[in-house]
């Protein structure tokens, strides 16, 4: 493929370029990709095949795949260097504002549980424990292999020790109270949650730092994406509307 | 004008003299000669603080446990920045790596998304040190290096079609025309750079094809891309790299990677170019040690050492002596048991009596062309461990009191952990199923792959079963495999960093398995269904990792707990393996006991062997027995079989009910019947760092067989 044999404003995306890419997909994920998973696929070869053009036309060339993306790379570099260093205030409350579920503080819990190991029982156990805790009555529960109270964790945190049929509980859970028995992929649990501290979004200045360095992240990916959109146009892109997959 | 010309000849003479000086030093240590030695600096031994400043995590810091917590991680991982990563097709980064680890989506090289099901707890990016960054400089036709001859067949590297299977025969080459060392291409004697190599300790200036800027410069980014993922409580990262080094005539594989304590590390990876000595590697250590840098190396691929990662002499065939021994052990407390490239536990030859040891075994030596077998001796850890009491009897020290973890070694910035979704991990050559040899080959194929096979100097390029032809590129023995876990009272660098230094770590095949293992002399008194029963363990036992002493009176007890992966198979047993030297003869020995099986069932009193718990694998869709297996075990245990007088280790081992096989995966998904000469099927399991019995001194001293002991140097 040299750039001589065709205009430079068009674009021909080869059938076997894409089929050698769904062949590596599908030879991997065990399936063929679909109508969405394939147009990422070609607008990935499209758009990196523009950002290339755009190199060459810098004098860089060398035709390879390694170098087309090694130049694709390049160019946005260039591209994002002209962003200013210092944004203003007005602008970083503007991205916080908009971005907020990223500085959120997530919900926390503090609760111990009494657990019953699948091994044993564990339903029949520990639905005749609700009954002894609620009569005041000493009950036989099994160790936890991760312990027995559980100090400020999310739900995240819950999701991955205990899975996510049981961190599914913890929504609008009340405190103070023997709750169970609850499922998990090791027995069943009676918790007790003493503690929950809301979720909440910090004041912007105690993260400031971060939205500036997030601030920076995302002008830079838009000023590529800006400037791909911007000289997309000018190009034409022929791709075969009859291959089969 | 000739004053002038007299000072110039004196210049010439007296740099003449000071390189027949300098050769004279190169080439003989006795201090009388050595002139020029006090002269020298050790450029290696610059420590440079690589942190970053920091946006500051709101995330409120958990509380440390005081009965420690387990972190799963891996400790070796490639990017862009290794000599080989780059030849396979990766240009992902090391902030790509910490960015997977975290839980985000990164490309293979051909294009599709690695994304791991849970995120991992902490990860080091381990390039390789030799040569790091320089291939990439060579690819990139920018740079000045670039364009000297040795450079050429990098920029061919990048034709149309090269990031693409096809280029695997091209690539392979160039791997090991690096490797061979082709490259490497010094300065002539008088040279300049000589002087400056020879002075600074930095052999690396004298050679042509290396470029120091350049080199420094990766090694900064991967500082600072693991100081700036660095999230205390969180996320831990470590700064470390690979020394990549073999033997001179066999070629075997003596890999380790240094991992560093803090953000601190030297300004350069000391690598083989420095020695292929490892025993110079642990001087470079010990001498960061007295800077106030701590690091450990990790030795991995013993399995594909021939021998030599375990020998009983040192590298340059002297006996061990308690020198030897101390300085390995403060320098490479914990080994990495299993990999993509294989596991080394032990050996079907080894250990003919272990119905498990038959598992995800390499059995040639790594990068050998063409692909040579790898003797089993000396190459596997409960040997080594055996080895290790051999030596002490003989007053030369243990130097493989070692703990244990696992890693991957990929070269593609993600951890290919699990079985059913597996992309191996060098990128180009075996992110396929045909290349990896568990479908058969598209007929177009196999032209290029006899072409492939040719540049690896390997006779046999396919091999022919019943349903086609199929790649023999020696991928089929690699797996998807392994984790590094450390129990640390939190997620930090000092927390899990001093956990390796205390072996207190166990190793798993990918699998998050967790597992308790303690010893001591009154455990019995402990109740099992307590609350505290883990503090009531630490306070009157040791854990993984350490030494019991004999108290003279008692035989040792042993609690073993595990816990399932949620998302994997259900556990199937938990054994001990015990390791020991027997005092009547002096022969090491070893043996398997089943402690604890799933279901309820009990370990047979004679065979020791838990009886079978009826788990299958239906082979036509991966599924498994639901209703078989446990979602956790744990046992008191007392050796049946305990002699006082002998020094013993013994380790936990954990076994998942059996699970498809990655190679079963591809085939299924590709619509064909599992390859027959590949284990269907594969039981993933979690090892322990050992608890050595340490018997009291005795008066009647039993020199043991096995091993070749030489008895010169021994104090």
């Amino acid at each position: 493929m040299g750039l001589n044999s065709y205009d430079e404003k068009e674009i021909y995306i080869s059938d076997q370029e894409i089929i050698s890419l769904v062949t590596a997909w599908k030879s991997q994920v065990g399936r063929n990709p679909n109508d969405d998973e394939i147009a990422r696929i070609i607008n990935n070869l499209v758009e990196e095949e523009i950002l290339y053009r755009e190199a060459l036309k810098l004098g860089l060339d060398r035709e390879d795949r390694i170098i087309k993306r090694r130049l694709a790379q390049k160019i946005s570099f260039l591209k994002q260097e002209s962003i200013p260093d210092s944004p203003s205030n007005e602008d970083l409350i503007e991205y916080f504002n908009k971005n907020n579920n990223k500085y959120f503080i997530d919900s926390k819990y503090t609760f111990s549980h009494y657990f019953f190991s699948n091994e044993n029982n564990s339903f029949e156990r520990s639905s005749k424990a609700y009954i002894d805790l609620l009569n005041n009555t000493s009950i036989n529960s099994d160790p936890f292999f991760l312990g027995k109270n559980f100090v400020d964790v999310s739900e995240r945190e819950i999701k991955s020790e205990f899975g996510e049929d049981f961190s599914s509980n913890f929504i609008d859970v009340e405190l103070n109270k023997w709750i169970g028995p609850l499922e998990s992929p090791f027995g069943h649990h009676i918790i007790y949650v003493r503690n929950y501290s809301q979720g909440y979004l910090p004041n912007i200045t105690s993260v400031l730092k971060q939205v500036e360095v997030d601030f920076l992240q995302t002008q830079r990916d838009e000023a590529i994406k800006n400037y791909l959109n911007q000289i997309r146009s000018e190009y034409k892109i022929y791709i075969n509307p009859d291959l089969q997959i | 004008m000739k004053y002038i010309r007299n000072i110039l000849l004196s210049l010439v003479g007296l740099y003449i003299l000071s390189l027949v000086f300098i050769s004279i030093d190169i080439n003989d240590s006795r201090p009388f000669v050595s002139l020029f030695k006090k002269l020298q600096t050790d450029s290696a031994l610059e420590v440079v603080d690589f942190s970053v400043e920091k946006k500051d995590s709101l995330k409120p810091r958990p509380k440390p446990n005081k009965d420690r917590n387990p972190y799963y991680g891996d400790l070796h991982v490639h990017t862009k920045y290794s000599f080989d990563a780059y030849v396979f097709g990766v240009t992902a980064s090391p902030d790509d790596a910490y960015r997977y680890a975290k839980g985000e989506g990164v490309r293979h090289p051909l294009g599709y998304e690695m994304k791991l099901r849970e995120p991992l707890d902490f990860y080091a990016v381990t390039d390789h040190g030799f040569y790091m960054g320089m291939i990439q400089a060579y690819a990139d036709t920018s740079t000045d290096i670039s364009q000297n001859d040795f450079a050429e067949p990098f920029h061919n590297l990048n034709n149309l079609d090269n990031l693409t299977v096809e280029s695997a025969a091209v690539r392979t080459s160039i791997f090991s025309s690096v490797l061979g060392a082709t490259i490497i291409q010094p300065y002539p004697d008088w040279h300049p750079k000589i002087l400056k190599a020879y002075f600074t300790r930095n052999t690396q200036l004298a050679l042509r094809s290396f470029d120091y800027d350049i080199h420094k410069s990766a090694w900064s980014d991967v500082a600072r891309s693991a100081n700036e993922h660095n999230d205390p409580g969180h996320f831990t990262t470590f700064i470390g790299y690979e020394f990549t080094t073999s033997t001179d005539i066999e070629g075997a594989n003596l890999h380790r990677n240094v991992i560093f304590n803090s953000s601190k590390a030297s300004i350069r990876p000391w690598t083989r170019i420095d020695s292929i000595n490892p025993e110079d590697l642990w001087t470079w250590q010990d001498k960061l040690r007295e800077k106030g840098v701590d690091t450990i190396s990790i030795p991995h691929n013993s399995n594909g050492s021939n021998g030599q990662m375990f020998e009983m002499e040192t590298f340059k065939a002297n006996a061990i002596d308690i020198n030897y021994s101390k300085k390995r052990m403060r320098n490479e407390p914990i080994v990495e048991i299993t990999q993509v490239k294989g596991t080394s536990d032990t050996h079907p030859l080894l250990s003919p009596d272990d119905d498990w040891a038959d598992f995800e075994i390499m059995d040639t030596r790594v990068g050998s062309i063409p692909p040579t077998f790898s003797k089993p001796s000396g190459s596997y850890v409960r040997e080594a461990y055996l080895n290790g009491l051999t030596l002490e009897f003989t007053r030369q020290g243990n130097p493989y009191k070692f703990g244990l973890i696992g890693s991957t070694d990929t070269h593609v910035v993600a951890a290919s952990l699990d079985e059913s979704n597996y992309w191996s991990k060098v990128g180009l050559l075996d992110g396929d199923p045909q290349n990896r040899g568990s479908v058969p080959l598209e007929p177009e194929n196999v032209e290029r792959l006899t072409e492939y096979m040719r540049a690896f100097n390997q006779p046999t390029s396919t091999l022919n079963f019943e349903q086609g032809e199929y790649a023999n590129t020696g991928f089929t023995q690699w797996g998807a495999s392994g984790l590094a876990v450390a129990w640390a009272e939190e997620n930090t660098r000092e927390s899990i960093f001093n956990a390796f230094k205390r072996k207190e770590t166990f190793a798993t095949t990918g699998t998050r398995i967790a597992l308790r293992f303690f010893g001591g002399f009154n455990l019995s008194s402990i109740d099992l269904n307590s609350e505290s029963l883990i503090s009531e363990a630490y306070e009157k036992g040791v854990t993984m990792g350490s030494d019991l002493l004999s108290d003279g009176v008692n035989s040792p007890e042993f609690i073993v707990w595990a816990k399932k992966d949620k998302n994997s198979a259900p556990l199937q047993r938990i054994q001990i393996v015990k390791g020991w030297i027997d005092m009547t003869s002096g022969r090491p020995m070893e043996k398997v006991f089943d402690v604890v099986c799933s279901d309820g069932l009990e370990p047979d009193p004679e065979t020791f062997r838990c009886p079978d718990n009826g788990a299958r694998v239906n082979i036509n869709d991966c599924s498994i027995s639901t209703d078989v297996g446990s979602s956790e075990l744990k046992t008191l245990w007392k050796d049946p079989e305990f002699i006082r007088a002998d020094k013993s280790f013994y380790y936990a081992r954990v076994l998942e009910n059996p699970s498809c096989r990655w190679s079963t995966w591809d085939a299924i998904k590709a619509g064909y019947k599992p390859r027959e000469d590949l284990h269907e099927t594969i039981q993933e399991r979690a090892w322990s760092s050992p608890i050595w019995y340490v018997p009291e001194e005795s008066d009647v001293e039993v020199i043991p067989l096995g091993g070749t002991i030489q008895m010169r140097n021994i104090d």
